[in-house]
């Protein structure tokens, strides 16, 4: 990728690698990447629609192979990666609770039987996170009944609650109104700062990006530039 | 509607009447059918032998209720029986298999093989079902809980890896990126997220296995179907045909305690809760305005 510059500390194992990749479907969205993550990065994608963002974000999580290249992962395959989908990618019909402890159980061995609850000294995790979010009060709803500015919450609690190395967030500040943005970013800050992790981010809202971000990508004639490094 | 659809549907139809006068061949071994069926009604089906609710005089009845003595009681609530346990079993066998037969849970190596298991358990309907168990356990019960259940397990299998793979791509691929096992995905997103479907086909399957209790035990399987099966060797037809209202009557019980208990699991409105008028009576009658259920949108307070 000849446009990028990074510049920085590049000392440590990036927690990804982008080689040469070239993201797509049946045709390359965006071709060339190549690209690093390192721990501490807050880096916004931004771009038209249609331009490929998602694509990279789900190729960056293993949901899409790339079409040419490869994607090195440094971080553990379970409970490494914390992804928000557009969508949120809650289960409506489960409570808050059920929901957040999620992200929960991707640190317990892959064998622990899913039909058994959290283990008592891993709730806490869970309860942590929804409190920080301002859901704890919702802990026992089903998520299907609440509005879409809470299920973000929710569904930031979860991969808040995980603890991943690297969450990859797909417009989830969207339908917040700015003092739950100002939670939610406060939040996810605290937790990357905490747990030494990165976040990418796909944000329409390039003024709010540019605030919250370290990094920023911007997808441009089928290339991934490097606008800002902070 | 374009000339295009036209042609194809009056093309169809074409070929639909076709076939059908061609399948029937000779019309004239029809003439005189309605009068026949008119008389066989008149003097031997109608009025019903309501006989069958009373209790029968061999062995003797010592039951407080005599009622419970009596062929509809005894045969009915066997029947019930029946379909209750295979309905249930046929529900804990069909579950796994279907999540492994679900194109976005199971690999194909898996998803394939348990498809083609589940299409051969239902391709042998009921009643064929009931005749191999018949062979093996005898006549009885036993033979009909396992016909229903087999026959269960391919039907209910079916429709369940169909609600699996309905199941929104969202919640999957977060637990997939997250790395979730296959076992974790399974029971802890695509289950939940299509248990209102499950429960829903685990009530129709109830129903069904209720209905078909009536045909499996023409084959001596147990249930309300053997005494029909008596009564049609000894030509009381008109016994028959109030057992038939029996089971008639307890299946429009069970599809308004199902349809109630599928309104009472979904907050979301889309199962609306029936009412008796619902049931016996044509929609535009008895249409009711029903109260607009909480949103998905509206959302909880912020704090409580």
């Amino acid at each position: 990728m000849n446009d990028t510059v990074r510049t920085g500390l590049e000392m440590s194992e990036p927690l990804v690698h982008l080689h040469d990749v070239a993201v797509g479907y049946d045709q390359p969205l965006i071709e060339e990447v190549d690209v690093e993550i390192q721990a501490g990065d807050v880096i916004a994608v931004l771009g038209p629609s249609g331009i490929g963002k998602t694509t990279l974000l789900r190729t960056i999580a293993g949901l899409v192979k790339p079409l040419s290249g490869h994607v090195e992962l440094g971080v553990a395959p379970r409970g490494g990666v914390g992804y928000i989908p557009q969508r949120l990618g809650l289960v409506s019909n489960l409570s808050v609770r059920s929901n957040v402890e999620m992200g929960v159980r991707v640190s317990l061995s892959k064998w622990y039987p899913p039909f058994l609850g959290v283990p008592k000294d891993h709730q806490g995790y869970a309860q942590q996170a929804m409190e920080d979010l301002g859901i704890a009060h919702l802990a026992d709803h089903p998520v299907r009944i609440l509005s879409g500015g809470q299920q973000r919450r929710v569904a930031t609690a979860k991969t808040v609650a995980q603890r991943p190395k690297l969450v990859l967030a797909d417009e989830f500040l969207g339908e917040l109104d700015d003092d739950n943005v100002d939670v939610v970013m406060r939040t996810v800050r605290h937790a990357i700062e905490s747990q030494n992790s990165a976040m990418v981010m796909v944000e329409h809202h390039e003024e709010l990006a540019t605030q919250v971000a370290n990094r920023i990508w911007r997808i441009k004639d089928h290339r991934l530039v490097e606008e800002l490094t902070r | 509607m374009n000339r295009r659809t036209v042609i194809v549907g009056l093309g169809l139809a074409a070929l639909t009447v076709h076939l059908f006068f061609d399948l029937v061949g000779d019309w004239g071994r029809v003439s005189g059918g309605v009068s026949n069926l008119g008389v066989f009604v008149r003097e031997s089906l109608w009025p019903p032998n309501w006989s069958v609710l009373k209790a029968q005089s061999y062995p003797v009845c010592e039951a407080r209720f005599e009622f419970t003595c009596s062929v509809a009681w005894l045969g009915v609530i066997e029947t019930l029986k029946i379909a209750f346990v295979a309905t249930m079993l046929g529900f804990v066998v069909a579950l796994p298999i279907s999540v492994m037969a679900a194109g976005n849970l199971s690999p194909t190596y898996l998803a394939v093989p348990s498809r083609i298991l589940l299409a051969g358990m239902r391709s042998l309907p009921s009643i064929i079902w009931a005749v191999l168990f018949v062979i093996i356990f005898s006549i009885g019960t036993l033979a009909g809980i396992f016909a229903m259940t087999f026959y269960t397990v391919g039907y209910l299998g079916k429709l369940q890896f169909e609600s699996m793979e309905g199941v929104k791509n969202a919640p999957l691929e977060s637990a997939k990126a997250m790395g979730m096992s296959r076992m974790e995905t399974a029971w802890l997103v695509a289950i939940p997220e299509s248990a209102n479907q499950l429960l829903s086909h685990v009530l129709f399957m109830f129903e069904y296995n209720v209905r078909h209790g009536t045909v499996i035990g023409l084959v001596g399987a147990g249930g309300v179907g053997l005494y029909i099966n008596t009564y049609l060797k000894l030509g009381q037809y008109d016994k028959v045909v109030a057992l038939l209202i029996v089971v008639f009557l307890v299946v429009l019980v069970i599809d308004f305690i199902s349809m109630a208990l599928r309104s009472a699991v979904n907050e979301e409105g889309d199962v609306e809760r029936p009412t008796w008028s619902s049931i016996f009576l044509p929609a535009s009658i008895s249409s009711v305005q029903h109260p607009t259920p909480m949103g998905a949108t509206q959302g909880l307070p912020e704090s409580e």
